[in-house]
């Protein structure tokens, strides 16, 4: 069972503003797969919340629920403090969605397909012309306004997908992998792009791609088997930690030093004639012995330091695959 | 209302931009005319009507309404295009209606095509033009249902063929199931059910279209059948988000 360590809040805004995005106790099962059990959180104005979780976690199942294309068992979803299931309509045109798999209308070109969301979405006339010009502009797809949808590559669909989703200039943006399957040069410039896109809205983006989540997000949220497990900024949750400590000894053999007499374990070699030991005594290490123990083989003491963690293994710990490695998710 | 116009346009330009149109009303006319020249006792009769025409539209309506619906839903379904159009701020009745509308428009273009079976009848003597018209009022009705019943079958199945082939059989119980020879058979053994098989049956309704009267029950049963399927497209949809 997976401990849960959930951490207070980390919404940063304290401008009294209300939530832009508030999902309150979100259950969702299908037959007898529970999918969401009990999600709450809510979204304020300038947060880039990265939504990170293993396949199959519950991640697709709460953007939809969000977006009102499912219904939530229970819960309520307050989209602009708009309740999606009481007044969809209203709710529907305070946000733009990208879902996980990009569906477009093949036979429609590019400016075509815009032009329709646009319409549908309610803008006409010249600032309809004027949102797809932006729009194209935007996501750079000005060679591409006359192709159709079908013939793009996945990165220029993919951009298609958050032109529609940005047609009405919306104040939250719900993406669902914005960033799966473009080139690391795409990669960039939609990061680029959703860090502009923050300053006046509220973005919530699902992803499995960690470092994606450190680079750009204000905040993390990790779900796993349909519960949150985490919700903090990404330094909470990477980083030093603040209990234990490590101790680092340069030498080419120190197995002749009895080092369990210091309360010190090994845990492994960081790279060429560098160990680790971990520090399982209480208080803090006793230096002094140290450096005189790594003298009796001819070592170093080089550092003692508190144990870091990267965002990696937090999210492994957290998602409870940390001892089963990467092999998937449920 | 907008949203209908906005809908109806693109799934207009999408039936005339892809294959469908131009396959299925071609095929539609080249077998309405074989059958009507080549297999009724039209040259053999000299009489300038198109009832034997008329007679062959609920067999032509049941399986080319399904052939022009098949793609409406199910194609939305199967690339997922729906959880876009579905979060727009739409009706999801104005969505149903517009597609319906825009599949009832290519059957509608493609009657109009017919148009040169009417002209031959002109041309070779002198048809009594009050049949005609309420014969091809009669077919739009029922069209209309028929298409209606296509959208609703189309919603079920993310598979076209699936769909095409729900659809087909759907109506082979409204038209060839539900018919006066089938009823007359059941009218032996139980009366009521015969009455009510009958009822339902497309060909009941059709019989006076064929001789180009419109009553008013028939209308009212073609028009009660395209809202009955049209509402079960919208509940169909709407379930899947359950």
């Amino acid at each position: 069972m997976v401990t849960n360590v959930t951490m207070p809040s980390a919404a940063g805004d304290q401008s009294g503003e209300a939530p832009l995005v508030k999902a309150t106790d979100l259950h969702r099962s299908y037959g007898a797969t529970v999918a969401v059990d009990g999600v709450s959180f809510e979204l304020r104005r300038g947060e880039i919340l990265g939504f990170l979780g293993p396949n199959g976690a519950g991640k697709s199942t709460t953007l939809k629920i969000l977006t009102g294309t499912i219904a939530a068992d229970s819960g309520s979803a307050l989209i602009s403090g708009i309740n999606i299931e009481e007044s969809p309509l209203e709710a529907r045109k305070r946000f733009g969605y990208l879902p996980e798999s990009l569906p477009f209308y093949w036979e429609m070109s590019v400016g075509d397909y815009l032009r329709f969301i646009g319409k549908a979405r309610g803008l006409g006339g010249d600032h309809l012309r004027r949102r797809v010009d932006e729009v194209i502009d935007l996501l750079g797809l000005g060679r591409m306004r006359w192709r159709t949808t079908g013939a793009l590559s996945k990165g220029f669909r993919q951009r298609v997908g958050l032109a529609q989703a940005l047609i009405h200039d919306p104040e939250i943006l719900i993406l669902d992998e914005p960033t799966n399957g473009l080139d690391p040069q795409q990669i960039i410039e939609v990061r680029a792009l959703i860090q502009n896109l923050a300053n006046t809205r509220a973005i919530i983006f699902s992803t499995h791609i960690l470092q994606e989540i450190a680079e750009i997000c204000t905040r993390i949220m990790v779900i796993h088997s349909g519960k949150l497990v985490a919700d903090a900024k990404p330094g909470e949750l990477s980083g030093e930690t603040s209990d234990g400590w490590e101790v680092v000894i340069s030498g080419a053999d120190i197995s002749g030093t009895d080092w369990r007499r210091l309360s010190l374990e090994k845990a492994g070699s960081i790279r060429g004639g560098e160990h680790l030991l971990t520090y399982r005594g209480s208080g803090t290490p006793d230096i002094t012995a140290i450096e005189a123990a790594a003298r009796e083989t001819s070592a170093t003491l080089l550092e003692v330091r508190r144990p870091r963690k990267t965002l990696e293994s937090a999210y492994l710990e957290l998602t409870g695959m940390a001892a089963k490695g990467r092999g998937g998710g449920r | 209302m907008n949203a209908v116009g906005t809908v109806y346009r693109r799934e207009v330009r999408s039936y005339f931009s892809t294959p469908i149109a131009y396959v299925f009303i071609p095929i539609q006319l080249a077998i309405l005319s074989f059958f009507f020249f080549q297999f009724s006792p039209f040259f053999a009769a000299e009489r300038a009507e198109m009832r034997e025409f008329f007679a062959l539209m609920p067999l032509m309506l049941f399986i080319f309404a399904p052939a022009i619906t098949m793609r409406l839903w199910s194609e939305e379904l199967r690339l997922g295009t729906s959880e876009i159009l579905l979060t727009l701020p739409m009706r999801l009745r104005e969505v149903v209606f517009a597609k319906f509308l825009a599949a009832f428009t290519v059957l509608c273009v493609s009657l109009v095509l017919t148009g040169g079976i009417p002209l031959t009848l002109a041309w070779l003597g002198n048809p009594d033009w009050g049949p005609v018209i309420g014969g091809y009022v009669g077919t739009v009705l029922a069209g209309a249902m028929f298409i209606s019943l296509g959208c609703w079958v189309s919603a079920l199945s993310e598979n076209q063929v699936v769909s095409l082939l729900i659809g087909v059989a759907a109506g082979m119980v409204l038209v060839v199931v539900c018919s006066p020879g089938f009823a007359t058979y059941l009218s032996g053994s139980s009366p009521n059910l015969a009455r009510i098989v009958e009822d339902i049956g497309v060909i009941s309704h059709f019989s006076s279209v064929e001789r180009g009267v419109i009553a008013l029950g028939d209308v009212v049963y073609f028009l009660s059948g395209t809202v009955l399927f049209l509402a079960m497209t919208i509940t169909t949809i709407q379930a899947k988000r359950y």
